[in-house]
């Protein structure tokens, strides 16, 4: 008896080995006493958790997590129109998978002395900012005295952005460079640069410091898969083969707000799918990066300011396709429709709107292996399509050959 | 706050989305707690929370009335995710064995007035019969519990046989079980 009270507690504390806990599962359909010492190993081991300090949720927390009660997102529709039909009957996957690190050029190759220095001096920043809005810093506990000095005795993000995207960075001056520099500067650094604002006013919320966590994050990883000699050392991990989860998006963008500037919006999850979307944390930061380019792209033009993002495995053999819907005008979607065919207007405003979208062709270049932008055209490997009053803005990655189950970061 | 209505899961399983709710506002606090003692995180003990109940509700299959009662099935699994996420980052920290988080386990005495104000009276009562435990009892409880070291482990670094880290882990549950018999989950 005594044996099975200690199998039982081993087993609830998940220490008994696993042909152990195989052999005390199967007892536990026939054996009473089996059950009966479960149950009270559980309740022991409760009550000991029970001792844990009282902490409170936030009320984003209650929010996001309310949000799986919603109905589910239908991209049935989508899934079905002819573009994914094309894309089914076309995509065939490349021998050697693409996983990451393509998109990096060398920061003091950049010509521009005034950008490189503006760079470096952003990732430093960002690197003393992340430990302050981590999940033990006293700004999660809502001590925000050493985040607001911090962020008082900086440049606020969002004014290095707006001047160093004041003249266009030239592409035949700076080659691959520019792509690099878009790449640190438009994709997750808007939102950031956003919430540090906020968090250096007046009115916040908790939910504000943790999107700024995953932001910095994302934007530390974004800048040193654009520049191999910005932070060599973390690179060094970065390249070091890691499968990433579809959860870690999911966890990220689950009930989020987003802000392209000072547009505003809000994320509504589909369920993605449980599975490695990525190899390698260099990898993960350009998906990551296409992700917020989407998300960039659409937030602005959705009707309700809501947007939806999906993940889907299989629907396309050996690809993921990733999702961004919203409800939109149909002038909006024309817009849309425009930067995506590359059709330029004389009006500046878009401007950075198609180099989201050249962001993405770039690494869909790179990911599919094409030489051509009008190869990954004709493979529907991306797009924007529109059904009843949405816009769907998409792009395909190659899956992980015989990836199974979760996988972890 | 901690008792949860035995029908709530089955309400669950049916879709129920205030039942749902309910759960939340009950338990999502301990379960929180909990979580966060073992992380130090409070991302991570958020993100804990939030997968539980993703799962709870696409797949409320995952628990059954076999495997016990349904609070002190979700105080372990919040237990064991927030001890498999200790053990990943450990890992991929590589970072040798420290006793921060437990020396960061807070005082149960030394609260401040408002967490004071929040606790209830069970948790005094459970928290007094923790303190309560002998050192020697109370240690092996904590690194098994809440930092998922095994047997085997606890007795190498305690340098301790095998056989008297089982029982002293046995006594001390036997302890807190006898000292909070009246306790409901």
């Amino acid at each position: 008896m005594e044996t099975l009270k200690q199998k039982a507690l081993d087993y609830t504390l998940g220490i008994l080995p696993k042909d152990e806990s195989l052999l005390f599962e199967a007892m536990l359909e026939e054996n009473d006493e089996a059950r009966h010492s479960l149950t009270e190993a559980q309740e022991d081991c409760a009550r000991i958790g029970l001792s844990a300090q009282p902490k409170s949720l936030g009320k984003e927390v209650k929010q996001r997590i309310l949000e799986n009660c919603q109905p589910s997102l239908n991209f049935d529709p989508f899934l079905e129109s002819k573009p994914i039909q094309n894309l089914r009957t076309t995509f065939s996957r490349t021998t050697d998978r693409y996983n990451g690190g393509g998109g990096c050029v060398t920061l003091r190759n950049i010509n521009d002395a005034r950008l490189q220095d503006e760079i470096n001096r952003l990732y430093n920043d960002l690197i003393n900012l992340s430990p302050l809005v981590a999940g033990d810093s006293d700004a999660a506990a809502g001590d925000m005295a050493s985040l607001h000095s911090m962020l008082k005795g900086i440049p606020s993000f969002s004014q290095s952005i707006d001047s160093l995207l004041t003249n266009p960075i030239s592409k035949d001056k700076e080659g691959d460079g520019a792509q690099s520099v878009y790449r640190s500067l438009l994709s997750s650094m808007p939102s950031l640069s956003f919430f540090s604002d906020r968090l250096n006013g007046k009115s916040y919320s908790m939910g504000d410091v943790r999107r700024l966590f995953y932001l910095c994050r994302d934007q530390l990883k974004i800048m040193r898969a654009s520049f191999d000699d910005i932070d060599p050392n973390r690179l060094v991990e970065d390249e070091k083969l890691r499968l990433h989860s579809a959860g870690l998006l999911q966890t990220k963008w689950w009930g989020a707000e987003h802000a392209y500037f000072s547009a505003q919006g809000k994320v509504r999850c589909g369920h993605f799918f449980d599975g490695p979307v990525t190899e390698r944390c260099v990898e993960f930061a350009e998906y990551d990066a296409n992700m917020y380019c989407l998300a960039n792209l659409l937030s602005p033009r959705s009707s309700n300011g809501e947007f939806h993002m999906e993940l889907i495995k299989d629907a396309v053999p050996n690809c993921i396709l990733a999702i961004a819907r919203a409800e939109t005008t149909k002038g909006r979607h024309d817009e849309l429709d425009q930067i995506v065919n590359g059709i330029k207007s004389k009006s500046t405003s878009l401007q950075n709107d198609h180099i989201l979208w050249e962001l993405i062709e770039e690494s869909m270049l790179r990911a599919h292996q094409h030489s051509t932008l009008s190869e990954l055209k004709n493979a529907s490997l991306f797009g924007c399509h529109r059904l009843e009053n949405s816009s769907y803005l998409w792009f395909a990655w190659p899956a992980i050959e015989n990836s199974q189950g979760g996988a972890v970061a | 706050m901690l008792k949860i209505e035995n029908d709530i899961w089955e309400k669950i399983r049916d879709g129920d989305s205030l039942a749902f709710e309910q759960l939340y506002d009950g338990f999502a606090g301990a379960m929180f707690s909990l979580s966060l003692e073992i992380l130090g995180d409070r991302w991570e003990a958020e993100e804990v929370i939030q997968d539980i109940f993703a799962v709870l509700w696409r797949k409320p299959e995952a628990y059954s009335p076999k495997k016990g009662k349904f609070s002190s099935w979700l105080l372990v699994l919040t237990r064991n995710r927030s001890i498999d996420r200790y053990r990943s980052r450990k890992r991929r920290l590589d970072r040798g064995e420290t006793d921060e988080i437990l020396q960061s386990r807070p005082d149960q005495a030394n609260k401040d007035g408002a967490e004071k104000a929040t606790a209830s009276d069970e948790r005094e009562h459970l928290n007094r019969a923790f303190s309560n435990l002998p050192p020697e009892q109370r240690k092996i409880i904590e690194l098994s519990y809440f930092k998922g070291m095994n047997q085997q482990e606890i007795a190498e670094k305690l340098n301790l046989s095998l056989g008297t880290v089982k029982s002293r882990t046995r006594l001390g549950i036997e302890k807190l079980r006898n000292s909070l018999s009246t306790l409901r989950l």
